[in-house]
């Protein structure tokens, strides 16, 4: 599902080159849940954005459900990312203006289309999440939770092959945030779904099958990053 | 949902925004259409009034311009009077070297209006209904047939008042009787329009006024009240709003007793003693007579041999019309020039109000990139915004053109005589529509660029 290899990605701050993400070999199998774990600045985001085909690394292959992302151009890599990879963030990053229903269509949208199918699956996903009643709200109007569970339907209108998920538990209190990544991870497994999940929280990297310390994935890590 | 659905989702959000960038548009293309539409409804107008081989004779010292607008468009007052021995003559196969041959020769009589429309009356003869074309045909009536007034009523009729004139001037013993208006010349026709506007229709009654409605010295003539005999169908023309009575009655109304002859210029008489001189039948006063020469020979022939006559002249509508709307045409040209910069405003306005949000944008287009949104799509979304922004303003400035026309036609049409026709869709409105719609499309440009370049992963790390 996931194979990486030698990868690097760098970045350009005041004139110099700082290298923000070193992967020598990550793999990850269909239907695994991952979580990547590592101090502030280790990258995780980053190889998070690599993953999902955002950012292209300087060097190194990523294969990501059968596609070699480096070499597919920016366009490729976007219609890859809506119609394989569905994502969470920590700000769970919905649109004000639309309802949850729409938000969720909005995935399909860029993905494999919004038609009638698709709604029927979007309103699918949010009566399964317990929103049935909360469609037509906008995001202001809910709770963290149900935007959380917004969010998650949204990630997984397009029935995408791989999950990726970045401090999915954001701010919310622990109990009710962990309810909602239980969810999103029986989902996940119902479905045969790879999730990814970058967090610094141990607590939430409990709950996956693997996880992976990305400071281990780094052999050439830089000093002051490696302690 | 579609990526319209976006679109229109973000016009919503920045409802005054959008409404104030729409109501420039809107400005834009009503201004725009209103030319064009009067521009084109004045052509129509002035080129659908008269057949291509018509010739109006009108007074000596009147320009060409005002003699055709005012016979065939109605437009202005009626110019001066001249001689009805000038139809006389048209009518004489021998005058003008035998060659000057009309088929027809109708003359007419005006000065006179009815109703707050204002619509005018011209006193005419009957072979208005027999021998006139328009395009090719004779007026047809959609009720009612024509009134009865032949150029032998005329010439009697004109006999017995120079007679009558005659013997009044010479003031020797009683005068004979003046010629009586007998009941069967009251009788009329009207115009469609005159027929919808006043609501008339056969036996309806039309009483003449002198003059125009709020004129000074504007009075009734109740005793030349006329009987609608017939409506003609509608022509699309001037025709449509006139109305048409027996000369005879022009000519015996009341007030026009001594206005009826012209008086030749002789030289060595003042004009106190002119007008003493005993008067003919040949100088009844006509404002226009309407002709359609036999043959382009006779028309020439006509044309020199009126260019030496002191007493009348000949004008082309044909000539003069074209020459009229090239000019008003070139007024219209400007009109035109700055409905297209209140556009190109109107579009930089819409340049200026999206790109002015691009940059609070910047997490939205973030999030759409990150759920695999295409740069082009995102550049789809932006101009969609901004074509839709123009779309709007533009649908909504062709109804406020045409509401303006419903609203103004009347005062247009008693000012210029162009009937507005506010329910014509014409298909150059659609190519206005798609048109602006594209311009504003392409202000989109600029901004949706901008939206286009937004960095994703920057943008998404942002907690706001």
């Amino acid at each position: 599902m996931i194979h990486l290899r030698d990868v690097q990605k760098s970045y350009s701050r005041g004139g110099h080159s700082v290298l923000a993400c070193a992967v020598d070999r990550l793999d990850v199998a269909a239907g695994e849940q991952v979580a990547l774990i590592g101090r502030s600045g280790t990258g995780k985001t980053t190889l998070l954005h690599i993953l999902a085909g955002i950012l292209r690394p300087d060097r190194g292959s990523v294969e990501i459900v059968g596609k070699h992302l480096e070499k597919l151009g920016e366009a490729g890599r976007d219609r890859h990312r809506g119609r394989h990879i569905g994502m969470v963030y920590q700000t769970f990053n919905l649109l004000q203006p639309f309802t949850a229903l729409e938000n969720v269509l909005l995935g399909a949208l860029f993905g494999r289309g919004a038609g009638g199918e698709a709604r029927l699956r979007a309103e699918a996903l949010l009566q399964q999440v317990g929103l049935a009643d909360r469609m037509h709200h906008r995001p202001a109007e809910l709770s963290v939770g149900q935007v959380q569970r917004v969010a998650i339907c949204r990630a997984l209108v397009n029935d995408p092959e791989l999950v990726l998920m970045d401090e999915p538990l954001g701010n919310q209190d622990k109990a009710t945030g962990g309810q909602v990544l239980d969810m999103l991870l029986q989902l996940a497994s119902d479905r045969g779904k790879t999730v990814v999940m970058v967090t610094h929280d141990p607590e939430s990297a409990q709950r996956m099958q693997r996880i992976v310390d990305l400071a281990s994935l780094r052999a050439d890590l830089p000093a002051e990053v490696a302690k | 949902m579609k990526l319209v659905s976006i679109s229109l989702r973000n016009l919503r959000i920045r409802f005054v925004a959008t409404v104030l960038t729409v109501c420039s548009i809107l400005v834009a293309t009503a201004l725009y259409a209103g030319i064009l539409v009067m521009a084109e409804q004045t052509s129509e107008r002035f080129n659908g009034g008269y057949s291509a081989s018509h010739a109006i004779v009108g007074p000596k010292d009147t320009s060409q311009l005002e003699i055709v607008l005012n016979t065939i468009f109605n437009v202005g007052d009626a110019p001066a009077l001249f001689p009805l021995k000038v139809a006389i003559d048209l009518r004489n196969p021998r005058a003008f070297g035998g060659r000057g041959q009309v088929r027809y020769g109708i003359p007419q009589g005006r000065g006179d209006s009815v109703s707050r429309y204002a619509f005018p009356v011209v006193a005419t003869i009957d072979e208005m209904w027999s021998e006139y074309e328009l395009h090719g045909t004779t007026l047809q009536f959609a009720e009612g047939r024509g009134f009865e007034f032949s150029w032998n009523d005329l010439m009697q009729l004109a006999e017995g008042l120079a007679t009558y004139e005659s013997a009044r001037r010479a003031g020797e013993g009683p005068p004979p009787d003046r010629p009586l208006l007998r009941p069967e010349w009251r009788k009329c026709v009207i115009g469609s329009r005159v027929a919808r506007t006043l609501g008339l229709s056969l036996g309806g009654v039309i009483t003449p006024v002198h003059g125009k409605p709020g004129e000074w010295g504007t009075h009734d003539h109740p005793e030349a009240a006329c009987e609608v005999v017939g409506v003609l169908a509608p022509t699309n023309s001037p025709i449509d709003t006139t109305i048409y009575l027996p000369l005879g009655v022009h000519l015996l109304i009341g007030g026009h007793e001594g206005g009826v002859f012209v008086t030749p210029q002789v030289p060595g008489k003042s004009e106190a003693q002119l007008a003493e001189m005993p008067v003919t039948a040949d100088q009844i006063g006509l404002t226009a007579i309407i002709i359609d020469p036999k043959d382009p020979v006779g028309d020439q022939i006509l044309r020199n041999a009126f260019m030496r006559r002191p007493d009348a002249q000949i004008a082309k509508p044909r000539e003069v019309i074209p020459k009229f709307l090239r000019d008003v045409g070139s007024a219209a040209d400007v009109l035109t020039v700055i409905a297209w910069l209140v556009l190109l405003v109107a579009s930089v306005s819409i340049t200026v109000a999206i790109y002015n949000t691009m940059n609070e944008r910047r997490r939205e287009i973030a999030i759409m990139r990150s759920l695999g949104a295409r740069r082009l799509q995102i550049l789809a979304i932006i101009t969609g915004e901004a074509a839709l922004l123009s779309l709007f303003g533009a649908v909504l400035g062709l109804v406020t053109c045409h509401l303006a026309a419903l609203l103004m036609r009347n005062a247009v049409e008693d000012m210029t005589g162009v009937y507005l026709d506010w329910l014509q869709f014409r298909p150059w409105e659609l190519w206005l529509l798609l048109g602006v719609t594209a311009v504003g499309g392409l202000a989109g440009v600029l901004p949706a660029v901008k939206g286009s370049m937004t960095q994703v992963a920057d943008n998404l790390a942002h907690n706001y």
